[in-house]
């Protein structure tokens, strides 16, 4: 095997499997977009090149969604026993480059059939600047050692400071995705002209269903912390329950913290009309709540297990099916199922 | 006896590792489990600690079983301090961080001047696991195990990576536990070096 070969497999192999994600994030999105009765991607072009706003949004939302896929590329840790070993670098530069605007398929396809050769170069543009960012590497900051009270506070803490420092390419992309989850919500309930108790149940469901694909990466670090800190906390005398709460407190955190940043894309589309918001709001934070608590049961049966990730995939689907399926049935009495569903999976978590 | 081990079984999946062994640790002893490797003794270890269910027996630590009822749980883990063979908390971690949740477990404050010193944890406070050496990691696991004087110790091949002059403070620091009437159990394939400690053999396999 050739050291460029060895050289893709270990930097755009991982980087693709990101990206695949991203693609069948984009595709859920693109279906609501450039549905049947949707946009045609010249029209999505053509407003963000005459709307500066709406087009530094749309740029903005990808820079978030691409710049982990990008770091994978361009800082090529993973290669980075290779470069000790004489190799072909400039092939691999050029791969890379390939790799790094090949990898945007999507967002490539929007610019490319909307805008011809214009939107190719555009794309081109960008993507040099998204590889400066995924070059830069902050420094860390000063250590504050914690004092936390008791063991429930530690662990939470201890489940933060794994999404800090090692979610942070997740949590991005988990951002850009949560933007496109409010503006596809808006989008439905603004050109499906619906209010109230409908506009809540719709919007609601379609936030939980393009937040699947943005929680999974978020989640993949939560059960590895927990997993990671299992022997710790039970050698120490930290009850299940404490690690179980804690494990759904870090879990809840991020499905709040996606959904408000949806809320806020959503609110933007939909426009002024107070109680249609409120409802939104109300329904999707419940939704989230419950959400998360059928995650953590879906994460603490996958611990264990040596497909850790696919579970954690399935699980995440499954739960967010479950809330569309409730919504979707019950309006919004499905928020209690939803509330309940998750509940009763917790109380199934052996002692 | 602050550790008894009675008639002790553990399988992992089909294959026996540990066939009823007994022993035990008296306050103020050193007992070293030597043995070849795969023989059981990480095994052991970390059964004692909580980490590995047994498939049949019995361990209590100061009188507590170590997989009774809850309460018997947490008390018999709130009087031990662990260190696996691979010393391996979570890797994001800086080892402050680390000493933090087991002080906020145990109910104790964080190393103080004296272990601090003698194992060198100033240095490390502010490293991450994942960039320490293992003997660094190590150190800092020591630090997190030794915090508010658990009545037993069980520390799988502590002096695995460390260097001769923290090794030195490492035996020192366990016969101080050992003259304050704690008790330690250690795996170690290092004859002489369980003899500097005075540690008592306990041959596995």
């Amino acid at each position: 095997m050739s050291w460029l070969q060895v050289w893709t497999r270990a930097v755009i192999g991982p980087a693709s499997r990101r990206a695949a994600a991203v693609w069948v994030g984009s595709a859920i999105v693109a279906a609501v977009v450039f549905g049947p009765t949707g946009m045609h991607p010249a029209d999505l072009t053509g407003l963000a090149l005459h709307a500066p706003a709406v087009g530094a949004v749309l740029a903005l939302i990808w820079l978030l969604v691409y710049l982990p896929i990008a770091r994978v590329i361009v800082r090529a840790d993973a290669a980075a026993y290779l470069r000790a070993l004489p190799g072909r670098d400039r092939a691999a530069r050029l791969v890379g480059a390939l790799a790094l605007l090949g990898l945007q398929l999507p967002w490539l396809a929007v610019w490319t059939i909307g805008d011809g050769a214009r939107g190719l170069a555009l794309v081109g543009a960008w993507t040099l600047v998204i590889m400066v960012l995924a070059r830069w590497r902050p420094v860390p900051g000063a250590l504050r050692t914690p004092h936390w009270g008791s063991a429930g506070p530690a662990l939470r803490g201890i489940h933060l400071r794994a999404l800090r420092r090692r979610a942070g390419d997740a949590l991005l992309r988990g951002a850009g995705l949560s933007i496109l989850a409010g503006v596809g919500a808006g989008l439905f309930v603004r050109n499906n002209q619906v209010t109230g108790d409908a506009a809540a149940v719709l919007g609601a469901s379609v936030i939980a269903i393009v937040l699947v694909p943005a929680q999974v990466g978020v989640l993949l670090v939560l059960v590895e912390s927990h997993r990671t800190s299992a022997w710790l906390a039970t050698s120490l005398g930290i009850p299940r329950a404490t690690r179980v709460s804690s494990l759904a407190f870090a879990i809840a955190i991020v499905h709040v913290a996606a959904t408000v940043l949806a809320l806020i894309a959503a609110a933007l589309v939909i426009g002024p009309d107070p109680t249609t918001f409120a409802l939104l709001a109300g329904t999707s934070l419940v939704v989230a709540l419950g959400s998360a608590l059928g995650e953590t049961r879906t994460l603490l049966g996958a611990e264990h297990s040596v497909s850790v990730a696919s579970r954690t995939v399935s699980g995440a689907v499954i739960v967010g099916s479950i809330a569309v399926l409730c919504l979707a049935t019950l309006g919004l009495a499905g928020l209690l199922a939803i509330l309940a569903s998750g509940a009763l999976a917790l109380a199934t978590v052996p002692a | 006896m602050t550790l008894v081990v009675d008639r002790l079984s553990v399988k992992r999946g089909a294959r026996t590792i540990l066939d009823e062994l007994s022993l035990t640790a008296a306050a103020g002893e050193i007992v070293g489990i030597v043995g070849p490797n795969g023989c059981g003794k990480s095994t052991l270890l970390s059964a004692i600690a909580g980490v590995l269910p047994p498939r049949d027996g019995r361990i209590t630590i100061a009188g507590a079983s170590v997989w009774g009822t809850r309460t018997e749980r947490l008390r018999a883990r709130r009087a031990l301090g662990y260190v696996p063979e691979g010393a391996d908390p979570p890797g994001f971690l800086r080892a402050a961080e680390l000493w933090a949740l087991c002080a906020a477990s145990r109910g104790c404050e964080p190393p103080g001047p004296a272990l601090s010193a003698a194992l060198g944890l100033d240095e490390l406070a502010e490293l991450a696991l994942e960039r320490m050496s293992l003997g660094q990691r190590r150190r800092a696991c020591l630090g997190a195990a030794l915090l508010g004087a658990p009545p037993l110790l069980v520390l799988d091949e502590p002096d695995n990576g460390l260097d001769v002059a923290r090794l030195a403070a490492l035996v020192t620091l366990l016969r101080e536990h050992a003259a304050g009437g704690g008790s330690t159990i250690l795996a170690s394939h290092d004859a002489a070096w369980l003899d500097e400690l005075a540690a008592r053999r306990h041959p596995l396999g």
